[in-house]
């Protein structure tokens, strides 16, 4: 291939309209998606978000059969289920003995199921895998609007409450102490999770919806010791990620849900391996470094402070 | 029971009694405390002792009575309290370093979005000064000793000027060397005018660490100077007899 053909095949995805929107999404449910990943994986709360994007798909299917495949209607049956799925868990697990996770599981299993079901139903002709695995070439001005709509929310409620937000996660007990309202900050954060998860349903699917939240927060989480990097690097490995994987399907001609997760799936391994201060390389052959410090403790070159590190 | 009154507390609880799904932790507690005292809470497990401390931060509703500090009820009296979660409910691989962590007591004194001012700037340097940390301020708080990483949260509690100090087994986990340099943090604090609360499962060092002493038993049964409270008599008295729990419930064997 000549230079020229490079340019030209680099450059082609570019001129096309539906192209340019498949684009833009991406970029934008990528950034929204990373930015959110960074409280999903703070909070420990990978595979309830999973559950969540599972039990999507109810609401989704009672959409389809009430208004039909208008991207609103979606959005709300969407959400409401999610909700639903979120909220009843909690009140399951406050009032029985099942503990919440398991709470959360078996709902979303059962409204993943009943989904299936009332998909049969919808009055449109609807295709089961185009909710599973999403379908970002056929992206329309509405799901533009659910993208644009996702990441001003995100980016207009979480910048302006960033402190009590942050208190809330590193320690909800202390923050509650201090008089934050940690209830609705919670809750805020799980709405807007959800909002995320829909806005990444025509590009990704239900079923990978997951990969744009998590997979750049986690190889931020392996990069940095800051919050503040670790949010808006997470936004911009994502949007960096959900793109390049576009335009690879497009070039290679493969599916676009799994070539985004599995761009995204190799920065983390990436970071997993060669990451500077957390990579599992990087902490192998650092290993006799750390013997000489501890040598240098016990031989009571240190003496001012007696305190051994590592006991936490 | 002597129960020590100041001419102006810092801490006042009357009558608190707090409940856990009905059935009662603590019972009726009443006692003041002024400040400049580290006060030991020291109780058999089950007495209350973190029932009380997450009581007075706001952390559970009273059943009955009230909890002043300052002369304010919560949530108004909030920023003069600084309460220090049990050491195992802290992720401690969170994104923080000890500068960022100290700057989390100035975000009151900040609101949502004003930029850090000069003199929020200071009060996280003194901060770190006072307990030691200037030299550690970019480490991760993971890569600190487990006495660093208390007195880490100290310096937070010390940067947002809170004037109640309530911690719960602070101690617990640290070897000698980190518990003494505890032990001396809490003394500086007390030296500067704050009130601390600490609950304790050790009675030995008890004197040592603490001028002022409550002892649980469920109900209170002493309070005041470490070496009365704990006399052999209140001992037996708080650790002889089963922890009141609501439940009439005997065994006879």
């Amino acid at each position: 291939m000549t230079v020229h053909g490079l340019l030209n095949s680099i450059t082609e995805p570019f001129s096309y309209a539906f192209m340019q929107r498949a684009l833009l999404s991406c970029a934008l449910i990528g950034f929204t998606n990373g930015f959110l990943g960074t409280f999903v994986i703070l909070r420990r709360q990978a595979l309830l978000t999973d559950a969540l994007s599972h039990s999507l798909l109810p609401g989704l299917a009672v959409a389809a059969i009430l208004v039909g495949l208008s991207p609103a209607g979606l959005l709300l049956g969407g959400l409401l289920a999610a909700l639903l799925v979120a909220l009843g868990g909690q009140l399951i697990a406050r009032n029985s003995r099942l503990k919440d996770e398991t709470a959360v599981a078996a709902l979303y299993i059962i409204a993943f199921a009943i989904g299936i079901l009332l998909l049969r139903y919808a009055r449109v002709k609807v295709d089961l895998v185009h909710f599973l695995f999403g379908n970002i070439l056929g992206v329309g001005d509405g799901d533009l609007l659910i993208s644009y709509g996702a990441a001003a929310l995100t980016l207009g409620i979480l910048v302006p409450f960033q402190r009590p937000v942050l208190l809330t996660l590193f320690d909800t007990s202390v923050a509650r102490a201090s008089g934050i309202r940690t209830g609705w900050i919670e809750a805020g954060l799980l709405a807007l999770i959800v909002l995320a998860l829909v806005a990444s349903l025509q590009a990704v699917g239900v079923l990978l919806s997951l990969g744009l939240l998590i997979l750049p927060a986690a190889t931020a989480y392996l990069m940095t010791d800051s919050f503040s990097r670790m949010l808006w690097g997470s936004a911009v490995l994502g949007m960096t990620g959900a793109v390049a994987g576009l335009l690879l399907s497009f070039l290679a001609n493969i599916p676009s849900g799994p070539c985004i997760v599995l761009v995204l799936a190799l920065f983390l391994g990436t970071t997993y391996l060669f990451s500077p201060r957390h990579g599992v390389l990087v902490r192998f052959f650092r290993g006799r470094h750390l013997h000489e410090e501890s040598l240098r403790r016990w031989t009571g070159h240190e003496g001012h402070d007696h305190d051994l590190p590592g006991k936490s | 029971m002597r129960v020590e009154t100041h001419p102006d507390p810092l801490l006042v609880v009357e009558d608190l009694t707090v409940s856990y799904h009905r059935v009662p932790a603590i019972h009726h507690l009443s006692f003041s405390l002024g400040r400049g005292h580290c006060t030991g809470i020291f109780g058999p497990n089950g007495a209350g002792k973190s029932t009380l401390l997450k009581s007075i931060a706001g952390l559970l509703r009273p059943e009955t009575g009230r909890i002043l500090i300052g002369r304010r009820e919560l949530p108004k009296a909030a920023p003069l309290i600084a309460y220090l979660p049990q050491r195992e409910s802290v992720d401690w691989d969170f994104p923080v370093t000890v500068r960022g962590l100290v700057e989390m007591g100035r975000y009151h004194h900040a609101g949502l979005l004003r930029p850090f001012s000069k003199k929020d700037d200071e009060a996280v340097d003194g901060a770190l000064e006072l307990f030691g940390l200037a030299e550690l301020a970019c480490r991760q708080i993971k890569e600190l000793s487990g006495g660093q990483q208390q007195r880490a949260f100290l310096a937070r509690a010390w940067a947002q000027e809170a004037d109640l100090y309530l911690l719960d087994e602070p101690f617990a986990g640290l070897d000698r060397g980190s518990s003494a340099n505890l032990a001396g943090a809490l003394r500086t604090l007390a030296s500067r005018g704050k009130l601390l609360l600490v609950s304790h499962h050790a009675l030995s060092e008890a004197i040592g660490l603490f001028d002022t002493a409550i002892l649980l038993n469920g109900e209170m049964v002493a309070c005041g100077p470490t070496p009365e409270t704990l006399s052999p008599r209140n001992l037996e008295c708080a650790y002889g007899t089963a922890v009141y729990s609501g439940h009439h419930h005997h065994d006879h064997r």
